[in-house]
C-alpha cells in the first residue's frame, strides 16, 4: 500500500477515525487504524468494538493494499509534518510516513487480527445533522458515566408518531427531547459516549440515521459512525414526570447561569446550591465551611400555592440543565424540596430536564 | 463459551516446545477464540493456553490452534466425556470495591456520623508529610483531623499522630484533635489511640452505603 495526499486532508481522516480508538482496549490491534486502499480511495476504520468510525478520502494511489497502523501515533505524526503532500507507504514490516523532509518509520500491527465487520447498506432516514447534534448535546448530559450500570450510560432512541424521542437519565436527573420530523423506526439504547463523538466524526449538514437490531448507524459524506446498542431495559421514565406543580419561577437563563458560575467557585464535594423561591425572584445561596459562601438575588416571576419554597440542588446538575434549555428564559417548576423539579423554557414543549433535589 | 472434558494429549510449539501426556483435562474455548487447558488442580492457572486472536481447526480426534505469531497447539483427543456450549452474553466487567477510598468519600459526605455536629472542612487536607483524609470542624469551631482505614491497626494511629503533630504547628488550626475511623479497630490500636488522646471510632460501612443509596433519586437503581 502506498498513497499520497495533502497533510491536512490525511490528518482529518486519521484523527476522526482515531476518536473511536480507546486508550485501554481488550485487543492490542484495536489501538490501530485499519487503512485500506483500492481504486483511488483510502478507507480508514477505528473501533473499540462498541464505537466504530469509518472515514474515507480520495488520494493518489501508487499501490493498493491494507494495513493496521498505530492510531494515535499515525494521526499525531501526520499532523506534525510540514504542510503539503504526505506519502504513506507500507511494507510487510514497516510503515513509512514522509512529508517535505521528515520521515517516520512505524511498526504495523497484524492486519489479520483486526476485527472484520459486515459491509453495511445504509438505508436509514436523512436528518438535519445540526438538529440531531443539538438534540444529542441536550440529552447526553443526563447520561451516567458509571460503567457499573450500563443501561444508564445510554440515550434511549424511540420512534414516535411525531418523530424521534431521545431520553437519558443517571437516576439523579433525566433529559427528554422530542425531535419532530425524524421518522426513525424502532427503539434502542445508544451509548452516549459514542453519540458525543457524532459531531466530531461524521457531523455534517445532512446525516443518515438508522436503528438496526444491534447497532445505531449514522453516516454522512464524512464517513460512518456505528454504535453497538446497549442491552437491557431502560427505566420506565414516563411515570417519573409529575402531572402538576404547585410552584414555578421564570428567570432569565443567562442571569441564572452567571449566578451558578459564581456558585461553583465555592461549591465542591457535592455541596448543594440552595434556592429560595419568593415573590419577585429567587435567593441563591451556597455555603462551604472552609471557604465561606456566596449569595445573591435574581429577579423573576414567581407564582405558586406557597408563599416561599426552599429547595437545594447539585449545582453542576442544575447548570447542565439550564445550559441545555433553548431560548432566553428558564422555568423551574417545583413540588417540594423532596420531589423532582422540572427545568424547561416555559414555551418550548420539545425539551425538558427533570432534576432530583438534594437533601439538606 | 465451550467446555470440553476430554482424555487428550497436548503439544505446544512456539515460544518453547511443551508436551502434556495423555490425561483427562478441561478444554475451555472462549467466544473470542481464547483457548485454555486445565487440570483438576494447579489453582487457577491453565496448563496451557493460547490467547485470541487464534484460528481453531477441529476434527473428531484433533484440534489445531494457531495464531499469526507462529504459535501452534495440537490437542489429540482419544475420548470426549463432556461437551457443552453456553452463550454467556456481554460481560459487565469487574467492579472493584475500593472500600477505604469509598469509606472516605462516604464519611466526607456525612462526617456527623463520626461525631455529632461535625462538618467537613476539606478532604485530603495537605500537611508537609502527606494529606490527612478529612479535616473537619465542630460546631464550636474546634478542628478535627480524621484518618480512615479499612482495618484499624497501630500503624494507622501512628500515622494520624504524625499528622496531628504537623497540623498543631499551624496556629490557624491549632488545637487539632484526632479521630481514627475504621471498619474494625484492633484492641492494641485502641490502647495507643487512648494514650494519645485520639478517639477511635468504628464505622458501619454497609450502613453508610445504605445511607448513600437513600440519596434522593428519580427511581430505584438496585
Amino acid at each position: 500500500m502506498r498513497i499520497r495526499a495533502q497533510r491536512d486532508d490525511l490528518a482529518d481522516v486519521f484523527t476522526r477515525a482515531n476518536r473511536a480508538v480507546g486508550t485501554r482496549t481488550a485487543l492490542p490491534v484495536l489501538q490501530g487504524l485499519l487503512c485500506e486502499v483500492s481504486g483511488n480511495t483510502l478507507r480508514v476504520t477505528g473501533t473499540d468494538l462498541d464505537v466504530t468510525v469509518k472515514t474515507s478520502l480520495e488520494v493518489e494511489v501508487m499501490e493498493e493494499g491494507r494495513a493496521v497502523i498505530p492510531g494515535r501515533l499515525l494521526s499525531e505524526a501526520v499532523r506534525k509534518l510540514p504542510p503539503g503532500d504526505v506519502t504513506v507507504g507500507v511494507t510487510e514490516n514497516e510503515i513509512e510516513i514522509q512529508g517535505n523532509g521528515p520521515r517516520f518509520n512505524l511498526r504495523p500491527l497484524n492486519v489479520d487480527d483486526f476485527p472484520t465487520q459486515e459491509d453495511l447498506v445504509t438505508d436509514g432516514v436523512e436528518v438535519d445533522g445540526e438538529q440531531l447534534a443539538e438534540a444529542i448535546g441536550q440529552v447526553a448530559i443526563a447520561a451516567s458515566g458509571d460503567g457499573a450500570r450500563p443501561i444508564l450510560t445510554g440515550v434511549l432512541f424511540e420512534g414516535t408518531d411525531a418523530g424521534l424521542r431521545m431520553v437519558a437519565t443517571d437516576s439523579y436527573r433525566l433529559a427528554k427531547r422530542e425531535v419532530p420530523g425524524i421518522g426513525l423506526e424502532g427503539s434502542g439504547l445508544v451509548p452516549a459516549r459514542g453519540l458525543r463523538e457524532l459531531p466530531r466524526t461524521v457531523g455534517a449538514a445532512k446525516v443518515t440515521a438508522q436503528l438496526r437490531e444491534r447497532e445505531a448507524v449514522f453516516s454522512s459524506d464524512k464517513g460512518v459512525l456505528r454504535l453497538r446498542l446497549i442491552d437491557g431495559s431502560f427505566p420506565k421514565y414516563q411515570s417519573l414526570l409529575p402531572e402538576s406543580y404547585p410552584n414555578q419561577i421564570i428567570l432569565d437563563k443567562y442571569e441564572l447561569l452567571e449566578a451558578l458560575g459564581r456558585v461553583t467557585l465555592v461549591a465542591e464535594d457535592h455541596i448543594p446550591v440552595r434556592l429560595k423561591l419568593v415573590e419577585g425572584g429567587v435567593e441563591v445561596t451556597v455555603t462551604r465551611q472552609d471557604v465561606g459562601g456566596e449569595s445573591e438575588h435574581i429577579s423573576g416571576e414567581f407564582s405558586g400555592s406557597d408563599e416561599e419554597v426552599s429547595i437545594a440542588f447539585n449545582p453542576r446538575y442544575l447548570q447542565d440543565g439550564v445550559s441545555a434549555i433553548p431560548g432566553d428564559k428558564v422555568r423551574i417548576r417545583v413540588i417540594d424540596s423532596f420531589k423532582p423539579s422540572v427545568v424547561d423554557s416555559g414555551s418550548d414543549e420539545e425539551y425538558l430536564y427533570l432534576l432530583m433535589p438534594v437533601r439538606v | 463459551m465451550r467446555l470440553v472434558i476430554a482424555r487428550c494429549t497436548v503439544d505446544y510449539s512456539g515460544r518453547l516446545d511443551a508436551h502434556l501426556p495423555e490425561a483427562v483435562r478441561l478444554i475451555m474455548v472462549k467466544a473470542d477464540g481464547t483457548l485454555a487447558i486445565h487440570s483438576d488442580g494447579n489453582a487457577s492457572k491453565p496448563l496451557n493456553w493460547m490467547v485470541a486472536p487464534n484460528t481453531v481447526e477441529t476434527t473428531e480426534d484433533e484440534w489445531v490452534v494457531s495464531n499469526g505469531r507462529g504459535e501452534r497447539l495440537v490437542i489429540s483427543i482419544s475420548e470426549i466425556l463432556e461437551d457443552v456450549t453456553h452463550d454467556l452474553g456481554d460481560d459487565p466487567g469487574l467492579v472493584k470495591d475500593g472500600v477505604e477510598h469509598h469509606l472516605q468519600a462516604l464519611l466526607a459526605g456525612r462526617p456527623w456520623v463520626l461525631e455529632d455536629g461535625l462538618s467537613l472542612i476539606r478532604r485530603e487536607y495537605p500537611t508537609d508529610i502527606g494529606p490527612v483524609d478529612l479535616l473537619c470542624a465542630t460546631p464550636a469551631g474546634e478542628t478535627v483531623a480524621v484518618e480512615i482505614k479499612r482495618r484499624g491497626e497501630i500503624d494507622g494511629v501512628e500515622q494520624l499522630s504524625r499528622y496531628l503533630e504537623r497540623l498543631n504547628l499551624d496556629p490557624r488550626l491549632a488545637p487539632v484533635r484526632g479521630i481514627f475511623a475504621a471498619q474494625s479497630i484492633t484492641p492494641q490500636a485502641r490502647v495507643v489511640a487512648d494514650a494519645r488522646g485520639i478517639e477511635a471510632v468504628e464505622v458501619d460501612y454497609d450502613g453508610l452505603r445504605e445511607i448513600e443509596d437513600s440519596e434522593l433519586r428519580l427511581f430505584d437503581i438496585r
